[in-house]
């Protein structure tokens, strides 16, 4: 292994640490408090605020902002100035898509945010009241009108003496907007500021959830019982923290990046602007978007899981508590349960792509049809058997905060609380990264290519649009984390649904109708293999169509649920006003206060 | 040497294993109020257990005694304080009775309304404190919302959320605000609905389900003969309702039924709660129909009732009926009395007994809560630690009224 190798595989890590586990989990935290804080009418964790001078405010408002406008600027109008070579007429085209497409997001999103602010707080100046004659919701419908009419307009001059007239307005014209919009944005927010004695950083209330809930318990007492085993009650942690974040090492983010390698042997990142063959792999100059590529992949996972049981026993077992004492024998036994469940469910899938590497089974998944499809009992199994090893409700036994307490870690403080906490979280999200990468397809999206998109149904071609290798990897990349919040949100609302069950009944569902079931499920999984695999070609063929088919529902339904979101979220909201008492009213009539508006 | 297969008793095989004793209490999430539960575990199954209440006892019987009758009333507040206005009607009933008067149709109708909301309040609390110890969340906070609706509407009625302390012998403290009935309609309205979103959520949920039914079966002759009242004896299928069986006030005059459930386990005491909830709000919308928006609430006998105080400042026969009861205190006649009726819990009576000097010679009151306390042993002996919440929380133990 190289250094380089080196250097890349921490980058790799350091970037899915701070860029996916650390986000999820923090955002998990704060939904579940959110949540909480809704049922009740209360603000919720979105109080802690980080106090900024005017000046940095503002400067931390235009800064990033000409930056990037001044790298688009380069990108876009770059050879104008003499940097590099003309755009070929392919990249001219990606480039109008690309740039055109963001102006308009930028506009509206700028002026869809204005405008709730705005509405929010009152107009202070003309050009406040100007925007406040559309309301935000207005303007998002403008904006995807807007971008419904860039997609007509690009296919209808497809290919015709007008269409490349528009290529270069979208071009030079989008990139111009967009510069535009990104400083007008900046500008507009720091003079929004410019009279503040002091700018508060709320960030959707993300640093509630890191700083005022996760980071103090660094400074809480770490209180270890005198009749405690000093050495086990303090490792016990770390022994649970470690397998939830060391699994996603074998997790695949994305496809192989091909930079490809130029004449003199160095890497060639121009290349991701290219198309690349659909089929084959790059050979020099490829970058796997995963920690570690290992051959067991799958096994990797199980044999980590379990080694989070030993934590949560010593755990028990160390703290000198009766309820921690209990509380450790239900994890136990708990998650050794259920890993016996999640490993059987996983043999069926394993038979069907016929290899452990997760990597392999994605793109087995990409060629054919999504894991849920041929796997749809061991889909149910392991979303159960893996949120039971997560330790939520309904299988939060081992903490069970009535009836033990709070199990396993009752006698835990500070930090040390905390990472029983957050492992708890990370859990969640590798579970359901888990659940992405072996039933919902890793990062394929339907009809999604190496060389973009070919939507076509048993071999009949319906729409064709090539992307440059970078573009598929990216929406390869936002597809799996996509999947990855989709499954979190899920466990979410099962957290938030259901009650807890008992602990011979979570055996009795462990062992009686899990386990069985997915013993079941390898037996029909070989069966059905067995008929595919001495079948004739006409099977094959009409598995195939199949395959397309259910592509094609799962691409109609996942833009029909992306805009049943949009509509969701813009629909007015209705909030039922219930003043009982004088006292109540009194209040409301004086406005309330300002954090929480009185909507009782 | 000796043979391998010797007759061996198991019992000498097996390792020495001796039960866990485990003090649950009285600081502990599944402890409502401050009890104690010591139990000898074997695993997870409860072989013996002992429950040990007390620790929330404040001598308020004893307290009584010191002031004069009116002055009992913040005492009664604290007894159960999930649904006081239960007990202040019931103590002003216990004390009119041994006076021998009755108040004006329209206190009765204002004091059945305000009781059967603090009975709201009472069994929200509790069917949704059950939920929340089984894990769900989200219908307990719906239902605490619930609750919290009750109390601002009796704010705004009593001035307090909790304590009012609105009773008075031979009335209430004040009449019912002009913007009462709409607004306890509206609350009653309110409620009903997020009852049946809980029931939505949690009746057909496999594991709600399996974590209640069949667990802490209580049977009638059993209920009976422990001294349990209201919604956990009819649980166990006796319909004996206070109420009903023995009408007071107006209560006679309403249409409602008496739900009882068939087995007598936990579910059957958190639908029969649920089912009472439902009732309590055709109780309301009737005394709300029949309560008189203008009229006396108060009885017009001067030994028992504060004259206004205008006629205090400006008439010789108010300044001495004031200075009368305030200075000695209301006089209730020598004598005793039990009077009962249909608190949150069941059963709560007051045993009166004056010496006719204005300050109580002794006030008894006989808890619900106490009673079906006592059975709490009896239902979770043998059962798994896990069913002491659902057990636990389904008989509804008030700390302060168990305990006084």
């Amino acid at each position: 292994m190289s250094i380089i190798e080196v250097v890349l595989m921490l980058v790799k890590i350091v970037a899915v640490i701070l860029a996916m586990i650390m986000p999820l989990a923090i955002m998990l935290t704060w939904a579940d408090r959110r949540v909480g804080a809704m049922a009740q009418d209360r603000v919720g964790p979105n109080r802690a605020v980080i106090w900024l001078p005017t000046r940095v405010a503002q400067g931390a408002a235009v800064g990033p902002a000409l930056g990037v406008a001044a790298l688009v600027a380069f990108l876009a109008f770059g050879y104008l100035a003499g940097a590099g070579e003309p755009p070929t007429a392919e990249a001219r085209a990606t480039g109008a898509c690309v740039f055109s497409h963001l102006a308009i997001f930028m506009t509206w999103a700028t002026f869809a945010i204005i405008s709730g602010l705005v509405v929010n707080r009152g107009a202070r100046s003309s050009f406040d009241l100007w925007i406040k004659g559309f309301p935000p919701r207005q303007i998002v419908y403008i904006g995807f009108g807007a971008h419904a009419l860039a997609i007509v307009l690009a296919s209808a001059f497809s290919g015709t003496e007008q269409g490349l007239v528009l290529r270069d307005w979208g071009y030079g014209g989008g990139a111009a907007v967009l510069i535009f919009s990104i400083l007008f944005g900046a500008g507009y927010a720091a003079f929004a500021i410019r009279n503040e004695p002091r700018v508060g950083l709320r960030l959707l209330g993300l640093p509630h959830a890191f700083v005022a809930d996760g980071l103090k318990t660094l400074w809480k007492e770490d209180f270890i019982p005198p009749n405690a085993d000093r050495f086990l009650h303090s490792l016990a942690p770390f022994i649970s923290f470690f397998p939830a974040l060391t699994v996603f090492a074998v997790i695949p983010f994305g496809d192989t990046l091909c930079f490809g390698a130029d004449a003199r042997g160095h890497l060639d990142i121009t290349r991701l602007a290219h198309m690349v063959p659909r089929e084959g792999m790059c050979t020099a100059g490829a970058l796997r978007l995963q920690i570690v590529d290992l051959n067991v992949g799958i096994l990797y996972f199980l044999a980590l899981a379990g080694t989070g049981i030993v934590g949560a026993a010593l755990a028990g077992w160390a703290s000198d508590n009766k309820y921690s004492l209990l509380g450790g024998l239900r994890a136990a036994s708990q998650m050794v349960s259920y890993e016996v469940t999640m490993g059987l469910t996983l043999i069926g899938a394993v038979m069907v792509y016929g290899t452990l590497r997760l990597d392999e089974m994605v793109r087995w998944q990409g060629e054919n049809t999504w894991g849920i499809f041929v796997q749809p009992l061991a889909f149910v199994l392991f979303f159960a058997s893996a949120v039971a090893e997560s330790k939520r409700i309904p299988f939060d036994l081992p903490e069970g905060e009535s009836e033990i307490v709070a199990g396993y870690f009752t006698e835990y403080a500070g930090m040390k609380f905390a990472m029983f906490f957050f492992s708890e979280y990370i859990a969640v999200v590798s579970s359901s990264a888990l659940l992405a990468v072996i039933f919902l397809g890793g990062w394929n999206l339907p009809f999604l290519y190496r060389d973009g998109f070919h939507v076509a149904i048993g071999g009949a071609a319906i729409w064709d649009q090539p992307l440059s290798h970078g573009f598929v990897i990216v929406l390869g990349l936002l597809a799996f984390m996509l999947k990855v919040v989709g499954l979190c949100w899920l466990q979410l609302m099962i957290r938030w649904t259901l009650p807890r069950f008992r602990y011979d009944q979570l055996m009795r569902l462990g062992w009686r109708k899990l386990l069985p079931a997915s013993l079941v499920n390898v037996l029909a999984t070989g069966l059905v293999l067995m008929l595919v695999q001495s079948s004739e070609g006409a099977l094959a063929t009409s598995l195939r169509t199949l395959c397309d088919v259910l592509a094609a529902v799962v691409g109609v339904s996942m833009i029909g649920a992306f805009v049943w979101l949009v509509v969701f979220l813009l629909k007015p909201t209705r909030k039922r006003t219930m003043l009982a008492s004088s006292s109540a009213q009194f209040a409301a009539q004086m406005g309330g206060t300002h954090t929480a508006r009185m909507e009782a | 040497m000796e043979p391998i297969d010797q007759e061996l008793d198991p019992s000498e095989i097996e390792l020495p294993a001796e039960p866990m004793l485990l003090n649950v209490g009285p600081a502990h999430p599944a402890m409502h109020g401050t009890v104690r539960i010591v139990m000898e575990l074997s695993g997870e199954s409860i072989e013996r257990c002992d429950v040990q209440v007390g620790y929330l006892h404040r001598g308020f019987e004893k307290m009584c005694e010191r002031g004069n009758w009116s002055q009992v009333f913040p005492y009664v507040d604290r007894c159960n304080y999930v649904s006081p206005m239960l007990n202040n009607v019931a103590f002003a009933l216990a004390c009119e009775k041994l006076l021998g008067i009755e108040v004006p149709e329209r206190c009765q109708w204002y004091r059945m309304a305000l009781g059967e909301l603090a009975r709201m309040s009472d069994h929200l609390t509790c069917d949704g404190a059950m939920a929340m110890e089984l894990g769900a969340f989200t219908p307990f906070l719906w239902m605490i919302k619930g609750r919290e609706m009750i109390w601002d509407l009796m704010e705004e009625e009593t001035g307090a959320r909790l304590t009012h302390s609105f009773g008075r012998v031979g009335g209430m403290a004040q009449p019912p605000t002009p913007g009462f009935k709409e607004q306890a309609k509206a609350v009653t309205k309110h409620i009903l609905g997020i009852i049946d979103e809980v029931e939505r959520l949690l009746i057909g949920n496999r594991i709600f389900l399996d974590r209640l039914e069949g667990v802490g079966i209580v049977p009638a002759d059993e209920a009976i003969s422990l001294g349990w009242t209201g919604p956990c004896l009819r649980a166990s299928g006796v319909p004996y309702d206070v109420r009903k069986s023995h009408p007071y006030m107006k209560y006679g005059e309403v249409e409602f039924d008496v739900p009882v459930g068939q087995t007598g386990d936990c579910f059957d005491r958190f639908m029969v709660r649920i089912a009472e909830l439902k009732q309590c709000a055709r109780i309301i919308d009737q005394c709300l129909e029949r309560l008189a928006d203008s009229g006396p609430v108060n009885v017009s006998d001067p030994r028992v009732i504060l004259p206004p105080k205008s006629d205090v400042y400006s008439t010789i026969e108010g300044t001495i009926q004031h200075f009368k009861i305030v200075m000695e205190g209301l006089k209730l006649p020598a004598g005793e009395v039990y009077s009962y009726t249909e608190g949150g819990n069941g059963e709560l009576g007051f045993y009166l007994v004056s010496d006719g000097s204005g300050t109580p010679y002794r006030v008894r009151i006989r808890p619900p809560c106490f009673f079906i306390t006592g059975g709490l042993e009896r239902v979770i002996t043998g059962a798994m630690m896990a069913d002491v919440v659902p057990s636990f929380g389904s008989l509804n133990m008030i700390g302060g009224e168990c305990d006084r």
